[in-house]
């Protein structure tokens, strides 16, 4: 039997498919044009004009033979391999230690979406003063505790993509903890209690009853952070501001790097350059998405 | 209220048909039941009726309206849904209310015709209450109400029973049969129940695959099933059949499996030798001398009755019994079918041969 | 009293180890923003866990405006406010309508429009920044307060009218049709019955929409200029541009500029988790 709504349309209209619009084709029609407009004019037409923009060849040629582009690349890449990487298998820990029913533990994770729900600009300003190698807390607690000076934090190229990660993870581990939450809770609990009849270890049961039933859902999580890892504007920006020396930049924000320096075409051609590898991407979570 | 008229009514869905053509008329006041197996087009037929499917070809009449290009609005009808379909976030009052406000009814004929219903009902005290809130048979009786309220020409209800647990099921079905006889509203009752079918209707409409099989009051669907099918598909439990040939020559009977030999009253014109298909119902056999050996397989008792499955010729047959018997698995009796109760159908089409 | 045995004890002591340390992760740069505000401003940098002196004084300034950078504070969390409730209302209009035509009206160009909000949902929102500051500036749309809630609107939409597609399949389709049988027109059946019943999940897009706006930093310094229509994330970022900018102060106000979020959170915490995390990530 259909399932669909079956809508009144009249006989004769069906025998000449085309021949008018329900009331309800019509409404249909009507109802989404406001969100075709807000397509049209604000993805579609930036869209194009941004193609429009990175259309020259010199511009690729001007990109590849800058230094920071290429550093910027690489360290694009090290956030989503080594930074995605780490948080989802972070995540994965964490939803398994947040299922357990304890008082605390539910106070606990109340505090722990903390930074996922409040603005960046503060919490990721004030990782960076705590991080100020002169006067931040990190380095004052290092010499007393030691006596000796912490690191200069956010002058060393790679100690500051580190924090610039760490960063990331801060602020979106709550979020892929929750979603991995969710998928745990949905798991059926007589598949531990048979689990457990058949004298399965903790460690089994992650193997053969809570991994095979995540499994799909870390695998589209870690794509889908992948994806909202590229756009991650403000991890870098607000933290290290591209420093020392242009040296911590990420696609995102060279993208505002050039518009700074007004080479709006390296910009476009610096994001038409990641496109290669963010469309499959994109198309492996439409695939999943759109049933 | 108003008669139905279904004149070779098809439907197809893209390249696949569901329904090839079917005829009913339905008089004013009339209690029709559309009843067959699951996906035989009977909710179709019916949602063609309430305007929610289009009509691919042919034509439905509500009164001396022709209706296939009317909104379902404009249909003067009411339907019940199998699931209810009540409004979750409106009380049972606003629920029966809706389609008046939806008219732009006055306030005061809203309730009026709210309080009616739920007088009919004995919804008065939950007018304020949400569905929620509400047992299983009260929602459905909120649905009907809902139907009511509006005062249409024809009722349809579309298995309103199936949610239901068995015994209320069957209170359901008397309280759906007196507000019938109260109301006299047309009505056009769809379920896959037969014992829905047969205590509720004042005629029934057997549907399978697409196609209408037999129409009839419900007594004449027990008494003359038109085909193998219908019945079949008419009494619980269902009718025995058993394969074999017609003996029309010297003393009438029926040759069954392996040469067990049934009694038959009367013969078709012509049928010495015929393949047929001999058909009887479980409650018309009796245990006589003279009647066909069986093995005893299953006995089912039931209090008021009994269940035999016992085997005749090698082949499984059922038989009820008022009165008790002692049977055990492995017994052998007697068990002799009723001639003037006796069914035959054609081995290959399944038309009724016998009148 | 029976005493809880070894394992028992052992399990929480290992349950203990992790928590303790996710509290103070989490904890850690709430607690410096915390920390930074109660302090004057030379202690604020003396490295210590708690300032000898806790002070409200910062408070004080910046809701009294007394400092350079926050002369205009409250104007600025007004326009903050006021482009988040604006892209919450136009996201809530935009994306319901789309659902209701996708899910309930089966409009036949319905899943293309999905497959296209769905794409959108996955460009980065970065990516789209540079096109989009170019955009807005030939549509004339640059400092204007309606280039950001267009743009947040644009971004906010597609996710919306996923997670209220998702959830509007889930009603019955009975009841639209019954309300068909009662002669309810599309529009009726939009604001009398899919409206009320879709209102969890109305709460949650809404919510969604409105956060997005109000902690937005990129697209806001990108399109707005002017101190007097800039969002208050702006407005912080403008600190940065001196080395000696009075960082207590900067705190202090994102201390203020974060506790309506984690409000609105907590207060709507039950839909927000469903909706949001249902719709996410489908499995």
């Amino acid at each position: 039997m259909s399932s669909t709504l079956a809508l009144p349309e009249s006989g004769a209209a069906v025998q000449a498919r085309s021949a008018r619009l329900t009331p309800w084709q019509a409404w249909g029609l009507i109802l989404i044009v406001p969100y075709m407009l807000i397509f049209l004019l604000f993805v579609v037409y930036p869209v194009g004009y941004g193609f429009w923009i990175a259309r020259h060849p010199h511009s690729y040629v001007q990109l590849v033979e800058d230094p920071i582009f290429v550093r910027s690349a690489i360290n694009t890449l090290m956030f989503l391999v080594v930074g995605i990487n780490i948080k989802m298998m972070i995540a994965l820990m964490l939803s398994g230690f947040f299922v357990q029913a304890r008082g605390w533990i539910k106070w606990l994770s109340v505090i722990f979406i903390l930074p996922w729900a409040v603005p960046s600009i503060p919490t990721i300003l004030s990782v960076r003063f705590m991080l100020n190698p002169e006067w931040g807390l990190v380095n004052s607690l290092i010499f007393r505790l030691t006596g000796e000076d912490g690191p200069n934090w956010l002058n060393d190229p790679t100690i500051a993509l580190s924090m610039a990660i760490a960063v990331h993870i801060w602020k979106s581990l709550p979020f892929w903890t929750l979603i991995l939450i969710a998928g745990r809770l949905a798991i059926p609990a007589d598949l531990y209690e048979s689990a457990s009849v058949d004298g399965a270890t903790n460690m089994q049961k992650f193997r053969y009853v809570t991994w095979p039933s995540l499994r799909t859902l870390y695998l589209t999580s870690t794509i889908l952070s992948m994806i909202w890892t590229l756009g991650d504007f403000n991890s870098v920006y607000l933290l290290t501001g591209g420093g020392p020396a242009d040296m911590t930049h990420v696609l995102a924000t060279l993208g505002i790097r050039y518009l700074r320096l007004d080479q709006v075409d390296m910009s476009m051609a610096a994001i038409v350059c990641a496109l290669p590898f963010v469309l499959p991407l994109v198309y492996f979570m439409m695939k999943r998405l759109a049933k | 209220m108003a008669s139905v008229a279904i004149r070779d009514v098809r439907k197809s869905f893209g390249a696949t048909a569901v329904i090839h053509g079917v005829d009913v008329a339905i008089r004013d006041g009339e209690f029709v039941v559309l009843v067959g197996p699951s996906g035989c087009g009977k909710s179709t037929l019916l949602r063609m009726i309430a305007g929610l499917e289009n009509i691919t070809s042919g034509e439905i009449s509500i009164g001396n309206r022709v209706v296939n290009n009317l909104p379902p609005k404009e249909r003067d009808i009411a339907m019940v849904f199998q699931n209810y379909a009540l409004y979750p976030h409106m009380t049972v009052g606003a629920n029966m209310g809706f389609s008046l406000k939806l008219r732009g009814a006055p306030k005061e004929e809203i309730d009026s015709g709210v309080q009616r219903a739920a007088d009919i009902l004995g919804l008065g005290p939950y007018l304020d209450r949400f569905p929620r809130q509400l047992s299983g048979g009260q929602r459905q009786r909120v649905a009907m109400g809902r139907a009511i309220v509006r005062d249409p020409q024809v009722f349809l209800f579309d298995e309103p029973l199936s949610n239901l647990d068995a015994k209320l099921r069957v209170a359901m079905r008397t309280e759906i049969k007196e507000l019938h006889q109260r109301l006299k509203t047309t009505t056009v009752y769809v379920t896959h129940d037969q014992i829905e079918a047969m205590t509720m209707a004042d005629k029934i409409v057997v549907m399978h695959d697409g196609i209408v099989e037999q129409i009839g009051t419900p007594l004449d669907l027990y008494d003359k099933p038109a085909n193998q099918f219908v019945a079949g598909f008419i009494g619980s439990p269902s009718m025995n059949f058993l394969k074999g040939k017609v003996k029309a020559n010297g003393s009438i009977g029926f040759e069954g499996p392996n040469g067990v030999k049934l009694p038959l009253k009367a013969a078709p014109a012509n049928s010495d030798g015929r393949p047929a298909v001999y058909g009887i119902r479980p409650e018309h056999f009796t245990i006589a001398d003279d009647g066909a050996e069986a093995e005893i397989v299953v006995v089912e008792p039931t209090g008021s009755e009994t269940q035999v499955f016992a085997r005749i010729g090698g082949e499984e047959i059922v038989a009820v019994f008022r009165e008790r018997h002692q049977f055990k698995p492995g017994d052998k009796v007697r068990l002799k079918p009723d001639p003037t109760l006796v069914h035959l159908f054609d081995e290959a089409t399944g038309k009724r041969l016998n009148d | 009293m029976r005493l809880p045995s070894l394992r028992a004890v052992g399990t929480e002591a290992k349950l203990l180890l992790i928590g303790i340390p996710v509290l103070i992760w989490t904890m850690l740069p709430l607690y410096h923003m915390f920390l930074f505000s109660i302090s004057p401003k030379d202690s604020a940098f003396s490295g210590k866990l708690w300032p000898d002196h806790p002070t409200l004084h910062n408070f004080e300034v910046v809701l009294k405006q007394q400092h350079y950078y926050l002369s205009h504070f409250w104007l600025q969390l007004w326009n903050s406010l006021l482009i988040a409730v604006a892209t919450g209302v136009f996201t809530l209009l935009i994306a319901t309508f789309a659902a209701f035509a996708i899910s309930r009206l089966r409009v036949k160009c319905g899943r293309l429009v999905m497959n296209l909000a769905l794409f959108t949902y996955f460009i980065p929102a970065a990516f789209l920044a540079v096109p989009m500051y170019r955009t807005m500036g030939s549509y004339g749309l640059l400092n204007s307060q309606w280039a950001l809630t267009l743009a947040m609107v644009t971004i906010a939409t597609p996710y919306s009218i996923w997670v209220l597609k998702q959830s509007s399949d889930q009603l019955p389709v009975e009841l639209d049709e019954a309300a068909i049988m009662d002669g309810a027109s599309p529009m009726q059946l939009f604001w009398l019955v899919y409206i009320p019943l879709m209102a969890p999940a109305l709460v949650a897009v809404g919510t969604y929409a409105l956060l997005l706006a109000w902690n937005e930093y990129l697209y806001a310094f990108l399109l707005l200029s002017k101190d007097t229509s800039v969002t208050l994330p702006v407005g912080l970022g403008n600190f940065l541009a001196a080395d000696d900018s009075p960082w207590e102060l900067l705190m202090t106000t994102g201390l203020i500029y974060a506790l309506p979020p984690a409000a609105i959170y907590y207060t709507f915490k039950r839909y927000m988790v469903s909706g949001l995390t249902a719709g996410a990530v489908k499995s």
